[in-house]
């Protein structure tokens, strides 16, 4: 692979959090390199901390130290495409009204934040469903809103925390041939959180282990796997091996 | 059993729950001596009532009344109610300012208020609606604050990360988010108001369906007495069912499901 321009870079960053009597560390020296338009996978069982650091890469969280910088300067609140693991639709949104929530904060006037809307419903191929409420679409047409309404942000960044974690199994494999399909077409660089091994492999340009307590980088992995990768292939049963004796077991 | 025959029976059983309520009711009262009006007495008494005037006003003249002085409290509960609500949950400061003394005054019951209001107001309007006030501003307030404080936390993050400043979080994320909780709030103080317009007017009016059973228990009226306690019921059920098809308008996410 090419020397690729780093978009975010992550130096020392760790988080504590102070509870009643003791501080817990949950992130010690966490130390990685973003590429542009780069898919790049953080993999780590459940509850290291892997949502943690997205947050607090999204600016929802501080870090307790450690440094974040971006190439294109720190983005303000509106700037980052976030997709989240149960979705985070406004419920009393359209499909629309979800959509296009980013620009309309930002002040886009209606018919201009309409048209842009409208591209990434497209993209996500939601069109014919504009109109209709979270509450009526299935899990992976809600994360295919998500999914639209993080990129009508036209951030050129998009982070995603475990955002096919609540689908169903068909649905999952679904959605990761999609996602890919959608970025391929509108690259980004896409930071993908995620607790499973398959879809790391499936998905990643290069894929982060995290594990260890407090979490840290385990190792890095580049799956030498033509896309479209397929799970019988013996190189990816080989690299999920790997990946599998090298993670901790979340109790 | 069949879908269908169910269905049917369903629709038989609530019929069959009413006539026998009725079979029973004038099986009692048409017992000799005894103190209860047969359905009969109390539907004339309802038709009587209808056109002739007790202290210068029909049946329905009385019930408009008491809805009136319902209706302009609750127009200032929902008001002042929902913003205190929408302020204690947005505010920390603010509530930790202001709770403690709603804390303390919340659960004094409205009728309690009744002495002290007719000292303050005299015996007009403003007294009942003063009461009514107190009775639907408290659930206003409560179920406005917890509909805030139960706001989904990513909901709110969402929000933040599609670049929502402080003002625009509260109007398009959590006044939305909070706005089922409110509607429940304004449903429990309908009826609280309405029971406490009629204890209110049992105690001091001059028209209104609780000075009407009043009235009837003055004049040894029974009929009177239980045609009003029907009223009663009736015109609540009618309030709850029309924010029942409210809340169906306002929020159509809480009840269309998914395909």
């Amino acid at each position: 692979m090419a020397v690729q321009k780093s978009k975010i870079n992550l130096t020392n960053v760790s988080k504590a959090f102070a509870t009643k009597d003791k501080t817990v560390q949950v992130l010690k020296g966490i130390s990685l390199d973003v590429c542009e338009n780069e898919f790049l996978v953080i993999l780590g069982p459940g509850q290291c901390g892997k949502t943690v650091l997205l947050n607090i890469i999204a600016d929802l969280e501080s870090m307790t130290s450690g440094e974040i910088q971006f190439a294109s300067g720190k983005p303000k609140m509106g700037q980052l495409g976030v997709v989240f693991q149960r979705y985070a639709l406004f419920p009393w949104k359209s499909v629309m009204g979800n959509v296009e929530m980013n620009p309309k904060l930002k002040g886009v006037d209606k018919r201009t934040r309409r048209e842009l809307a409208q591209k990434y419903i497209d993209l996500v191929g939601l069109a014919g469903y504009e109109n209709a409420l979270p509450q009526q679409l299935s899990g992976g047409m809600k994360q295919r809103v998500g999914i639209a309404r993080a990129y009508a942000s036209e951030s050129d960044i998009l982070l995603m925390d475990e955002p096919f974690g609540a689908l169903d199994a068909q649905t999952r494999y679904q959605m990761q041939a999609e996602i890919l399909n959608i970025w391929e077409r509108k690259k980004r660089t896409v930071l993908f959180v995620t607790n499973n091994i398959e879809e790391a492999i499936f998905l990643g340009d290069r894929i982060i282990l995290l594990g260890g307590t407090p979490t840290s980088v385990k190792k890095e992995y580049v799956p030498d796997l033509p896309r479209p990768r397929s799970y019988t292939d013996a190189g990816f049963y080989a690299l999920r091996s790997e990946i599998a004796a090298n993670t901790d077991l979340a109790l | 059993m069949k879908q269908s025959t169910k269905n049917r029976l369903y629709l038989l059983l609530p019929i069959l729950s009413v006539l026998t309520l009725l079979a029973v009711f004038t099986l009692l009262s048409s017992q000799e001596g005894t103190l209860i009006p047969t359905p009969i007495e109390i539907w004339k008494r309802f038709w009587d009532m209808m056109t002739i005037q007790i202290s210068k006003a029909t049946l329905p003249v009385h019930v408009w009344v008491s809805l009136k002085r319902v209706l302009t409290a609750f127009v200032a509960a929902i008001l002042l109610g929902v913003s205190l609500g929408v302020f204690l949950g947005w505010s920390p400061t603010f509530n930790a300012l202001v709770s403690p003394v709603f804390e303390i005054l919340r659960p004094i019951p409205p009728i309690a208020w009744i002495p002290l209001v007719i000292l303050w107001f005299g015996i007009g309007e403003m007294s009942k609606i003063f009461i009514v006030f107190i009775g639907s501003f408290v659930p206003i307030v409560i179920n406005t604050h917890s509909g805030m404080n139960s706001i989904d936390p990513l909901l709110i993050n969402a929000g933040l990360v599609l670049g929502a400043n402080r003002s625009q979080l509260l109007v398009d994320v959590a006044l939305p988010a909070t706005v089922p909780a409110i509607l429940a709030g304004i449903k429990t103080a309908l009826s609280g108001g309405w029971m406490c317009v009629l204890a209110a007017e049992m105690i001091v009016a001059k028209q209104g369906v609780g000075f009407l059973i009043v009235r009837g228990q003055e004049m040894g009226d029974m009929s009177q007495i239980v045609v009003c306690m029907l009223v009663i019921g009736i015109v609540n059920v009618l309030m709850s069912t029309c924010l029942t098809k409210l809340e169906g308008v306002l929020c159509p996410w809480q009840f269309k499901k998914a395909k």
